[in-house]
């Protein structure tokens, strides 16, 4: 775990050299909360209103949390990151390392992320507190679980990108495939909580990754319970554990076929 | 004692065929159409500990997948391969704490740190203790002269300078073996040479083994005692350097600047490289004739300037390359 740790350390220093890059990608960032800050102001006549549960303060911090997880992971560089590797051969370089490919990539690409996942925190909470004046109301133990949640999700949409990265080593170009999921996350998840959805339709996706990604931790932040909790992390740690098996698996599939020409 | 033994090794790639044109573009996500290339045909040998081998040949010759398997990256269709006691298939991972790889082609520094933080990190995915590390980065600091500008970032060093870091994080864990893929590539002759000294002292101080690739012959010349050649797949050559020169000793090469020209044409035993006027290069074959018959023809009078030599190891490489 050590060695990972120094790896995701190495990762962060040398990302402090792009502050003024990571700053500039934000930008997408306050646009989008910004733009969903006057969607739902014109969606709700009255602040106080409550649609499918939630009001309207209530429904722009779940944005601004799935937000801030989905920015943290930053997938497609990531699976673009892990899709290159694979093809151009890359990946072989790295394993004759002691270490795991899988775990050095994460521990790599959060590092890359960190900076940019603090500033988005920073710069939602002060927009969040500015433009609504409220904040939901949190005990610390509930804080702490959010945070846990939190970094569950990143970790396990991180997992997830790995393994659609690592379906380069199935077919020319996985870029398709993560396409395809991040919409699904965006649209399905990010923007709304499943609650919005239809009764058969939010009942499967309880079980996608949308439910631990994004949902758990959001829902977690504002409208906090401890059934709600126990439901969120044990889906969680179920989720990351199939997404590294899942992960793992096709890795040591893959090295076996790994077709690494010249010097 | 043997550190590296490799018998019946065999490694073969499926390459993709596209006819020419759109209709074979088309054609080929229908019926994708394969070719099996044998990278490694079959090939066995053993090295001792501390020796310094080369393994050469031309382009696509086999030598990187042979490295590449040694190393655990790539897995062999057959054959057998122990490095150090442990099978690279097997435990490659456990392999890796005893081995060390510099390719020439490939950075693994980290461009945005310090040389010392490079070496830091190093140290912690080796699992080397904080104090060790911090002795072994001392001593490989004044071994290889980077006092000077190890808290400089990477991309900021030369690439000579670099290159000596590479060595050193490839270095940090002590391997007892060293596998090097053209580690010269690209590198001024000045920078070559610092780097041959080096590897040489690298093999002295640790006696580490050290496996060499290289297309640069003056690195094999002056490095290493054994030359296992490659081509095709197949080992056309495993000897020690000496005797690869002592091979080619019947064959010598004569410049000659003469007063007036002569006709070396259809003379026994000698093959015209080149002539310019009254200039000629010569390749005797003393199987044929013998050095005082060539110079009694010639006449010592009708010399301006004379040169005699053995044939270049470049050129005995290339003869071996193109099976002559």
């Amino acid at each position: 775990m050590k060695k990972y740790l120094h790896i995701y350390k190495s990762e962060l220093m040398s990302n402090l050299q792009y502050m003024l890059n990571i700053v500039f990608r934000l930008v997408n960032f306050l646009l989008l909360i910004f733009i969903f800050m006057n969607l739902w102001d014109y969606i709700y006549d009255n602040p106080n209103e409550l649609i499918n549960g939630y009001s309207k303060n209530q429904m722009i911090w779940y944005v601004i949390i799935t937000e801030i997880i989905w920015g943290a992971t930053d997938g497609r560089r990531y699976c673009r990151k892990i899709s290159e590797d694979v093809k151009g051969g890359n990946i072989a370089y790295m394993m004759n390392k002691p270490y795991s490919y899988i775990g050095y990539s994460i521990a790599s690409h959060l590092g890359e992320t960190t900076i940019k996942t603090l500033i988005s925190v920073i710069v939602g909470f002060a927009m969040g507190l500015f433009f609504l004046k409220d904040f939901p109301v949190l005990t610390l133990p509930a804080i702490v679980i959010v945070i846990i949640s939190s970094i569950l999700a990143v970790l396990i949409n991180s997992l997830l990108v790995t393994f659609i990265g690592l379906i380069s080593f199935i077919i020319e170009d996985s870029n398709p495939i993560f396409w395809l999921y991040s919409k699904m996350i965006l649209v399905l998840g990010v923007l709304f909580p499943i609650e919005y959805f239809p009764g058969i339709f939010a009942q499967i996706m309880k079980y996608s990754p949308i439910y631990v990604t994004c949902y758990g931790p959001a829902k977690l932040f504002v409208d906090f319970s401890y059934s709600t909790t126990v439901e969120i992390l044990l889906s969680q740690i179920i989720y990351l554990c199939i997404a590294w098996l899942m992960c793992h698996a096709l890795y040591m599939k893959g090295v076996r076929k790994l077709n690494v020409t010249g010097g | 004692m043997s550190v590296i033994s490799v018998k019946n090794l065999s490694k073969s790639f499926k390459v993709k065929q596209k006819e020419k044109g759109f209709i074979g573009s088309v054609k080929s996500i229908i019926q994708p159409n394969y070719k099996v290339i044998k990278a490694v045909n079959d090939i066995s040998f053993q090295v001792d500990e501390g020796e310094v081998v080369a393994f050469i040949g031309p382009n696509g010759a086999g030598k990187s997948t042979t490295i590449k398997m040694l190393t655990g990256i790539l897995y062999p269709d057959s054959g057998h391969i122990d490095v150090l006691g442990i099978d690279p298939t097997k435990a490659r991972k456990k392999l890796a704490y005893e081995i060390g790889t510099v390719f020439g082609q490939k950075e693994q520094l980290w461009m945005h740190l310090t040389a010392y933080d490079n070496f830091k990190f190093f140290s912690a995915i080796y699992d080397i203790p904080e104090k060790e590390a911090e002795k072994r980065i001392e001593e490989l600091s004044k071994l290889f002269d980077l006092e000077k500008f190890i808290n400089t970032p990477v991309r900021n060093l030369s690439l000579g300078q670099r290159v000596r870091c590479e060595f050193v994080a490839s270095l940090i864990h002590k391997p007892k073996v060293l596998f090097l893929d053209e580690p010269t590539i690209g590198l001024d002759p000045v920078v070559k040479e610092n780097v041959r000294k080096l590897i040489k002292k690298m093999n002295k101080e640790y006696h580490t083994t050290i496996f060499l690739t290289s297309h640069d012959i003056s690195d094999i010349e002056k490095l290493c005692k054994r030359v296992i050649i490659i081509n095709d797949g197949t080992i056309v050559m495993d000897d020690s350097m000496s005797n690869l020169k002592y091979h080619y000793m019947d064959k010598k090469i004569i410049e000659v600047k003469l007063k007036s020209k002569i006709n070396f044409n259809n003379v026994k035993g000698i093959k015209v490289l080149k002539e310019k006027e009254n200039n000629s290069r010569l390749e005797i074959n003393t199987n044929e004739t013998n050095l005082t018959t060539i110079l009694k023809f010639i006449n010592p009078e009708n010399i301006i300037d004379i040169n005699i030599s053995n044939i270049p190891l470049e050129e005995i490489i290339s003869a071996i390359y193109r099976k002559e």
